[in-house]
């Protein structure tokens, strides 16, 4: 049966997804997850927002996708044992090694491989297989014909970013920010003291690198004007392409394609915004398709713009 | 063989054929980012194999590059390009994708396998991930610093390959952007992204190669190669792969001179080789995010002698 993973930056986002009808939310834990500031959790709001999941009968998973540093890698590692205490039984990363580390040391937790890890490929989603995730996250720029083979390949769940932006580097291949503006940042004081031993000098992470956590911000880099030169010559000023994603239509397709998970975007949507969205996917879900129907948000790439020559 | 590798990159037979690549110890054939980039090594079998060939008989070791963020209509060409490097001699693939990565052990096993700068290599435990795959040399991403990098070799002791002097990679795209200008300037793919084209905001400036983002700036540890040599680092790249044939040479032959002479002490470096790498950076240059600064500073120990740019800052090293 095909799921319904919806996003949520606070407790009352949480409730607002459940509510909504998601059969199960991510979070971000705060410091630990890509995104940044505004869609993360401290460890109080996570503890309240599992015992609102637990409740309504479904699942939280919690994203702590970021790359930290060794000293910073061992800090997440000891905040799994809290997790699963807390009945969190899958968290969502983007790196290979930790996926590796956390499936050897921790066979009781779900792993998935992150959008952020790039997959785009059925030999991507063979690769996390092998490596023992037990789900891979791809992105709505694959339509279900495409993402049917990638289902095919088994023994690995296969989720859909279908509601996402799509901005012009490909996630988890960006480095821009960090090029213009790489600052080190402390990492947040609000985690369970048991977690940190007095004394213990608090971790940093790399504001401006999207893999190793961006504290709220990118600096959104590729969403403002930049000047085109050939040479020396100025010939343009112009954005880096984006557009919206909204593949409501197409979730019969992706069920019908094989996709377990339907997952989508948006930690930092207020419970408000947040709550009709969900409605909306339930709704496409759940054959419903009429119910609740608003006008997706308009593709804003041009025209011209086309996928050529892959 | 001297003590160290110096490599570089170049797309097509054209390029290969119009470089003096006699200060290189090997080259990466084929161009990453793009399907219908000029002739790509990649899309053509039998120029992959001339091109193998003539760096054999150059004395170079050939190896072959596969896409940075292929989709699925690429694998059967990538396939193919991985068969013909395993056929015709090449003497590792260069690989940023993790399914291929996953082709290649399975189907190519004997084919060393280099994890090229796309594969988001951050820690020791993804190096021991990737290994486990059959890679045997890595390149750290991009934004590791140089502390980051040693202690993984510490970590795990896999050899490193560093990227010493060029554009440095910040992204690549499934669209390439310039196409909306074939109209407009009169220039069609595939010549669109061989114009010297640049984004620039301010001081900050970014090479567009279509598919492909680079930094403005040149990447450039000239006066650092002790330091790289001293780390255990043997593996250095000259990314050339947007550059002419000129850059190709006159580069590299400062960087195969500067690095015989880098394990000597003091180490002297002669005015004539900042004198060609200011010739050839037309934004600047930078030290890459290897002393932990953005990636577009420049942590000189003698930054005066690189006569550039707004960035600049004498390192505190």
């Amino acid at each position: 049966m095909t799921t319904l993973l919806a996003p949520a930056g606070s407790p009352e986002a949480v409730q607002a997804a459940l509510d909504a009808g998601a059969d199960a939310v991510y979070v971000g834990l705060k410091g630990w997850s890509r995104g940044g500031a505004r869609g993360e959790l401290t460890w109080d709001e996570l503890v309240t927002s599992r015992r609102r999941a637990a409740a309504a009968g479904r699942d939280l998973q919690v994203a702590l996708n970021i790359i930290p540093k060794p000293d910073d890698r061992a800090r997440l590692f000891e905040r799994i044992p809290l997790l699963l205490d807390l009945g969190i039984r899958t968290l969502i990363v983007n790196d290979v090694g930790i996926l590796g580390t956390l499936r050897r040391e921790f066979p009781a937790l779900r792993v998935t491989a992150s959008i952020g890890c790039g997959a785009q490929t059925a030999s991507d989603v063979s690769f996390f297989r092998d490596l023992g995730a037990h789900a891979v996250v791809l992105p709505g720029t694959i339509g279900p014909e495409e993402v049917r083979g990638m289902a095919a390949v088994g023994g690995i769940a296969v989720e859909v970013m279908l509601h996402m932006v799509e901005e012009f580097i490909l996630l988890g291949k960006c480095w821009m920010p960090s090029y213009v503006h790489l600052k080190p940042s402390p990492l947040p004081d609000d985690a369970p003291a048991r977690s940190l031993p007095e004394g213990a000098e608090r971790g940093l992470r790399q504001t401006g690198s999207m893999k190793r956590g961006g504290v709220g911000a990118c600096f959104k880099i590729c969403q403002t004007p930049w000047d085109l030169y050939q040479g020396d010559r100025w010939v343009d000023a112009r954005l880096f392409p984006s557009r919206q994603i909204s593949r409501r239509l197409d979730v019969a397709a992706y069920v019908e394609s094989g996709v377990e998970v339907l997952k989508l975007q948006g930690r930092s949507l207020p419970p408000e915004e947040l709550g009709p969205l969900v409605r909306r996917y339930r709704a496409a879900l759940d054959g419903r398709s009429g119910e609740g129907a608003v006008a997706d948000a308009p593709m804003a790439l041009p025209v011209s713009w086309t996928v050529v020559g892959r | 063989m001297s003590g160290f590798e110096l490599n570089t990159s170049i797309a097509n037979l054209r390029d290969l054929r119009a470089s003096d690549l006699g200060a290189y110890d090997a080259i990466y054939l084929g161009d990453i980012y793009c399907r219908l980039y000029e002739a790509n090594f990649l899309e053509r079998p039998d120029d992959l194999r001339e091109g193998i060939r003539i760096l054999r008989e150059q004395g170079k070791r050939p190896y072959v590059a596969t896409y940075a963020a292929p989709r699925n209509d690429f694998l059967p060409r990538i396939q193919k390009t991985l068969e013909v490097a395993a056929t015709a001699g090449a003497e590792a693939v260069e690989i940023h994708n993790l399914g291929v990565l996953k082709i290649a052990h399975d189907q190519f096993p004997g084919l060393p396998v280099h994890v090229g700068g796309f594969a988001n290599v951050y820690t020791d435990a993804g190096v021991e991930v990737l290994r486990g795959f059959g890679a045997v040399r890595f390149t750290p991403n991009y934004e590791l610093s140089l502390d980051e990098i040693r202690e993984i070799v510490t970590t795990c002791q896999a050899p490193m390959e560093l990227l010493v002097h060029g554009k440095m990679p910040l992204g690549v795209s499934d669209y390439c952007f310039l196409l909306e200008y074939e109209e407009k300037w009169g220039i069609k793919c595939p010549d669109l992204c061989q114009k010297d084209l640049f984004l620039k905001q301010g001081d900050w400036a970014m090479k567009s190669v279509g598919k492909g983002i680079l930094s403005g700036k040149d990447v450039c540890m000239l006066e650092h190669l002790p330091r790289l040599l001293a780390d255990g680092h043997r593996h250095f790249r000259i990314e050339t792969l947007s550059e002419s044939p000129e850059y190709r040479r006159e580069v590299a032959g400062v960087y195969r001179e500067a690095l015989g002479r880098a394990a000597d002490a003091p180490f002297d470096l002669d005015t004539g080789w900042w004198n060609v790498v200011r010739a050839h950076a037309r934004i600047g240059v930078c030290n890459g995010f290897y002393f932990g600064k953005s990636g577009m500073d420049y942590a000189g120990i003698r930054p005066e002698a690189v006569g550039s740019l707004l960035t600049i800052s004498p390192s505190a090293q």
